[in-house]
């Protein structure tokens, strides 16, 4: 049996993964914006509506003239909890090569989104990655490698059956 | 029959019973759980915003209303509309206000733009202005939208 198909590596990364994807979730889901003092108060006022405005500003599925807000809105309002739902099946390790899987289709579909917003020149202060406030992560060729990176340990963690007993 | 009984086989559905879950979860969350905002309005606008379009924003700018370019200085450099005097929208707020406080008052109206649909910049700027009692209002869809429609343009730092 090779190294690499030894249980606990997909294991390990699994669980990094899934720790990863949960604590992606957390701040688009709980978080509650305060108000500044004497700031004009944003309509949105928590996660799912601040990651809303993240999602808008890449661009890609709108609002514009044709795509309307309901649908960059329902996917601020459901990806998050996907996310969290594929993490802790991840930590758990319950459906660990479906929830793997998902999340690499998940990087895969943010990898392109981040480089066209580079393409475009479209200047993404804050991803949305994790923190939704003001000074997060870049949307960059950093975020690229990072989004790469994760989706080769979620194609690892799909992709190999653990071979629980010799034949 | 035991390939089909290993625990370990990959499962397409349940990569889409994932989907779901999380999906119905996020959706109950949104409606049920005092964090959520409703799906059909656009995140940017808030209620009280007025937007014009960019044919009725370029008659009126041809009658004197003043235009506020919101995005960064360098975007402005690049071509703005005619007129437009920046306004970016960044945490100089005050300085900028105070800058433009006489034309702002003189001016009946003030149309504030800015890139386009992911652009929040216009709105932010068109709030604060009617804090201070200036009543702007938005260019929908902003800068994209001016050219678009082969309206002229200007560039460099001259209004």
């Amino acid at each position: 049996m090779s190294a690499w198909r030894h249980p606990l590596i997909a294991r390990v990364l699994a669980i990094a993964l899934g720790l990863v994807f949960v604590y992606a979730s957390h701040d688009k889901i709980w978080k509650r914006v305060q108000q500044k003092q004497g700031q004009p108060l944003p309509t949105a006022v928590s996660g799912p509506a601040e990651f809303a405005r993240v999602i808008y500003r890449y661009q890609v599925l709108g609002p514009n003239a044709t795509l309307p807000p309901q649908v960059p809105n329902l996917l601020a309002v459901t990806l998050p909890w996907i996310e969290l739902v594929a993490g802790l099946l991840l930590i758990v390790g319950v459906w660990r090569r479906e929830a793997a899987l998902l999340c690499g289709l998940l990087l895969l579909t943010f990898i392109p989104a981040v480089a066209s917003t580079l393409w475009r020149g479209i200047d993404i202060q804050n991803c949305g990655c994790f923190s939704l406030a003001g000074e997060g992560r870049r949307a960059g060729l950093g975020l690229i490698a990072a989004d790469a990176a994760m989706f080769a340990a979620a194609l690892f963690v799909a992709g190999v059956r653990p071979q629980r007993s010799r034949p | 029959m035991a390939e089909t009984r290993n625990p370990q086989r990959l499962r397409p559905w349940r990569v889409l019973a994932i989907v779901a879950s999380g999906s119905a979860l996020g959706l109950v969350w949104n409606s049920a759980s005092g964090h959520g905002f409703p799906l059909s309005s656009n995140v940017y606008v808030q209620p009280g915003d007025q937007q014009v379009e960019s044919a009725e924003a370029k008659g009126l700018i041809q009658k004197g209303a003043l235009a506020l370019d919101a995005r960064p200085l360098w975007a402005y450099e690049a071509g703005h509309i005619p007129s437009a005097l920046p306004f970016p929208e960044d945490d100089k707020f005050d300085e900028h206000f105070a800058a433009l406080e006489p034309q702002l008052r003189s001016n009946l109206n003030v149309i504030v733009y800015c890139a386009g649909f992911g652009c929040e910049a216009s709105h932010i700027v068109a709030r604060k202005l009617k804090q201070h009692g200036i009543p702007a209002v938005v260019l929908n869809e902003g800068w994209p939208a001016w050219t678009d429609a082969g309206y002229p343009i200007r560039t460099g730092k001259q209004p």
